[in-house]
């Protein structure tokens, strides 16, 4: 599954640089820099024969790169603090690195990178040269062969490793390109890194409308004013008590036009809903889901279901209110789906950020499937659904997970700067996701689980303000000679669609302890 | 007093013309013009000339003023004139007008019409996305900045509450478009002549706003649709046999909303139609037993089979396999899915072809209709009768 074929990606990402000590150049920086500011319309494309692009296959992307800080506790520290990730194992007398933070101590950080090679360079010249001047990551995929500890002293070389021929998506056109890093602590392999960004020309950017306003007049400016101050408000007749929505200057029940109104509690469930598929509008990108939501305390109110794709909202689902801003002037209530009810079927409660990692597990899922014991969540079972993770995008966290992961790319920092690339504010950069997929991994599996692979691709960018919800389901379950090792497909969908799909191998050593 | 007892109008009054223009996708003339087309057209079919048109009634939504369709159609003085709001719920209620003031004495021949170029000037499909802040307004706005911004979106909101609350899928809707495509078949008048489906094609039709596909929505069409209407005692002069109303209703249920009625009730029914229902069933005096034809108002599939319901032609729930069995002969023109969207006024006149047996898709020996008029708002219904 390539952009194409990714739902809901933005045109925001396409000044999106790609973190990478293996695609980070400077010229990239300027190449994407210079549409700064520019409508984005279509760049003129030169075509480049693909021969010339097939030609750099092979041929070495950086070499002999040296990390500019031996593995060490503070940036371990600051990393765990920054992804809230409180596994054991990253902390006390005899630490271990993260393995998800492994291409952090190849980044150049703020004084730029060393060890880049002249072919990755001419690669790059070639496609700014052609107009694909922008840059985004779109894949990660990591192996870990040994856990890092500090002192050790991180080596790199990378190749290119494909070019792939022009290819059309929603972001533009352009080439994929795909590089293989290879990480050594002391001269040992540690581990294998696999990036792939695309270099394009953004597509003419359409512009997007406005959200209908809502149709406000004396009888219910009350309750756009309780939106304001993030209350949702429910009138309730002086006459009868009888609770009412819409907003009218009397009740139906008894014809009181005595009122006053009680704050809602922000729980319901989703009485109806539909799927919008044609036609289109502005605003709003189809298909999309419409609920109708049940509030808690008896009433109806038409409002969006977040926090899942539009295809899994269903009658029944349990959702909590959230109010979201939608454009400069308009505040939304919107309804967030909550685990608990379909599509997140797992037993327990979603872990709090930053509370004691959940080792429960869900319910055994009843389509059986392989069984193993001894994990630190009971049995494992192929279809076991993970408790779902809630993570709260704020800024604080994509400034933090930038700057822990030494991504010092303005996008993830500078809400102006980014917003003159087209984003509309700055954006969580690829190592953070990674970071926290691999922090709900560990949670659910226990302080002896070692990660082996960690592969994602990514969709729709994490903005502040958004809440991501991380899913899991183990796909496959091994019983090998170092341990069980369980395959588990992960999805993290935020209020505008899949943030980040991926597969994380992990294992549970022999004899592990919960 | 009629939501209790049984109204006095029954059997006063009787439909004694019907003209319509062609149906067309690009009409290429006023909507004025098609108006007065149409009225010319239910004249000349009654036998009546403009001299004798006293009344005129059409909807709140039509553009083409009483006065002005007078004017351009040769008729004089107007001792009665009415519009009936919301939407397709006004179709059989101008009916209704015309016989309440003919049997009252206000006029003696009333024209009713409807006259749009809806398909080629503005399109009902093409959504809202902006009100004034009157009540009316209002009322719509809690929908708008969710994007629930067209008539097929307010309509699934309750289907896909029906398909929850009986347990039912999405093909649930197919018989009803279908059997509307069935006989719009063998109408030539019908936009879809000639062009059956089935329910494989309902199915595989696409996602308009889940869960009504392509197939579950009616047409949009330009064209013009008039009804002439006179007291029995003068019907029986004319040239045709007179369809006789022997039932007229409107309906507005409790806390009724315009396409929104999303804060009442358990959303699988139509309580408004349910308000009508009782009324035909009540003054006529007549059971679902005694229907032989059921013109049901269809913009959208799943309301057909709400109504169903509603008049209790079969149980909640049942009525999609109430269609696939073909208990009663439905939308015999091919409904506004199949032959026109008029907002429901060409199924007043093929409820009255039936019963002159002119239908080109004639039950034989029809001597009652049901026609009913849009649904999910304040709505309206009529059951015509053979004269005697």
């Amino acid at each position: 599954m390539h952009l194409a074929s990714t739902e809901k990606v933005g045109h925001v990402r396409a000044a999106r640089h790609a973190e990478g000590t293996s695609v980070s150049s400077d010229s990239t920086v300027r190449g994407a820099a210079s549409d700064a500011g520019r409508d984005m319309a279509y760049n003129a494309v030169r075509d480049i024969p693909y021969d010339d692009l097939k030609a750099f296959e092979g041929r070495a992307a950086a070499e002999a790169g040296i990390g500019k800080d031996l593995v060490n506790v503070p940036m371990i520290r600051h990393w765990c603090e920054a992804m809230g990730d409180t596994h054991p194992a990253y902390a006390g007398a005899d630490p271990i690195a993260p393995p998800t933070m492994m291409q952090a101590w190849t980044m150049g950080g703020l004084s730029g990178h060393e060890g880049r090679s002249d072919a990755y360079d001419e690669l790059f010249g070639l496609l700014d040269g052609a107009g694909y001047t922008s840059v985004v990551a779109t894949d990660c995929e990591q192996e870990y062969v040994r856990a890092l500890r500090p002192g050790d002293e991180i080596s790199f070389d990378a190749v290119i490793e494909s070019v792939s021929e022009r290819k059309t998506t929603k972001l533009g056109t352009g080439h994929f390109v795909t590089t293989r890093m290879d990480i050594r602590a002391g001269g040992e392999l540690a581990g294998t890194h696999r990036f792939r960004i695309l270099k394009y020309a953004p597509a003419r950017r359409k512009p997007k409308g406005k959200r209908p306003r809502p149709v406000i007049n004396r009888d219910n400016a009350g309750f756009w004013e309780g939106v304001a101050a993030h209350r949702l408000l429910i009138q309730r007749c002086g006459g009868c008590g009888e609770l009412r929505f819409p907003w009218l200057p009397g009740c139906n029940a008894c014809g009181s036009p005595e009122w006053d109104t009680i704050e809602a509690s922000g729980e319901g469930t989703v009485y109806s809903y539909v799927v919008m598929h044609h036609p289109p509008f502005p605003a709003f990108d189809p298909p999309y889901a419409v609920g109708l939501i049940e509030l808690a305390e008896g009433v109806r109110i038409v409002s969006n279901v977040i926090g899942v794709p539009y295809d899994k909202v269903r009658v029944g689902l349990p959702v909590r209110l959230e109010f979201q801003r939608v454009d400069e002037e308009l505040e939304l209530p919107l309804f967030r789906a909550l685990g608990g009810g379909p599509p997140f079927t797992s037993g327990g409660e979603p872990f709090g950020s930053g509370g004691e990692p959940s080792v429960g597990g869900g319910e055994p899922c009843a389509g059986g499937g392989a069984l193993v014991e001894g994990g630190p969540g009971g049995a494992l079972r192929v279809g076991e659904e993970l408790p779902a993770l809630e993570i709260p995008i704020t800024r604080i966290l994509i400034v933090a997970g930038a700057i822990a992961s030494r991504d010092y790319q303005d996008v993830h920092h500078d809400a102006e700067l980014a917003k003159a690339k087209g984003s509309p504010d700055i954006f969580m950069n690829i190592l953070t996701t990674n970071g926290l997929i691999g922090r709900y991994i560990t949670d659910r599996f226990g302080p002896t689980a070692v990660l082996r692979t960690v592969a994602i691709r990514l969709g729709a960018p994490n903005y502040p303000g958004d809440t991501m919800v991380l899913s899991g389901t183990v796909e496959a379950v091994d019983n090998g000679p170092d341990g069980v090792t369980a395959m588990v497909k992960v999805v993290g969908t935020n209020g505008i669609g899949k943030h980040v799909t991926g597969t994380v191998a992990v294992t549970l050593p022999p004899g592990g302890t919960a | 007093m009629s939501l209790r007892t049984r109204d006095g109008l029954g059997g006063k009054a009787a439909i004694v013309g019907i003209g319509a223009t062609e149906f067309s996708k690009d009409s290429g003339r006023s909507e004025l013009r098609l108006a007065v087309e149409a009225v010319r057209a239910a004249l000349d079919d009654a036998g009546l000339s403009p001299a004798d048109v006293d009344g005129m009634v059409t909807f709140t939504m039509d553009t083409n003023p009483e006065i002005t369709v007078a004017q351009a159609a040769g008729i004089g003085e107007l001792s009665f004139f009415s519009r009936v709001h919301y939407g397709g719920g006004a179709a059989c209620a101008t009916i209704q007008q015309a016989a309440l003031a003919v049997a009252t004495g206000v006029a003696e021949v009333v024209v009713c019409y409807r006259a749009f170029n809806e398909r080629s000037g503005r399109r009902f499909g093409s959504g809202v996305q902006r009100r004034e802040p009157s009540a009316e307004g209002a009322a719509l706005g809690w929908s708008l900045p969710f994007g629930l911004l067209t008539p097929a979106s307010w309509v699934a909101m309750a289907a896909q509450r029906y398909l929850h609350t009986y347990g039912l899928t999405a093909d649930a809707f197919g018989p009803v478009a279908v059997t509307d495509r069935k006989y719009a078949a063998t109408n030539p008048a019908a936009y879809f002549h000639g062009k059956p489906i089935t329910l494989a094609d309902h199915a595989a039709s696409r996602w308009i706003v889940e869960p009504l596909r392509l197939l579950d929505c009616c047409q949009e069409t330009d064209g013009g649709q008039a009804i002439v209407v006179t007291s029995v005692e003068r019907a029986r002069d004319l040239p045709h046999p007179p369809a006789v109303i022997t039932a007229a209703a409107q309906g507005a249920g409790r806390a009724q909303e315009q396409m929104t009625g999303f804060y009442r009730g358990d959303l699988s029914g139509l309580p408004e139609m349910s308000v009508v229902a009782q009324q035909l069933w009540r003054t006529s005096g007549l059971a679902p037993s005694e229907v032989d034809v059921g013109i049901l108002y269809d913009h959208f599939t799943p309301f057909v089979l709400m109504q169903l319901e509603e008049f209790g032609f079969c149980e909640p729930g049942e009525a999609t396999g109430f269609v696939a069995e073909e208990r009663l002969p439905l939308n015999t023109h091919g409904g506004q899915l199949g032959e026109a969207y008029l907002h429901g006024m060409n199924g007043v006149a093929e409820a009255v072809r039936q019963i002159r047996g002119t239908s080109v898709n004639q039950i034989p020996g029809a001597a009652h209709t049901l026609v009913t008029a849009g649904t999910g708002v304040p709505t309206s219904g009529l059951i015509l009768g053979s004269d005697g």
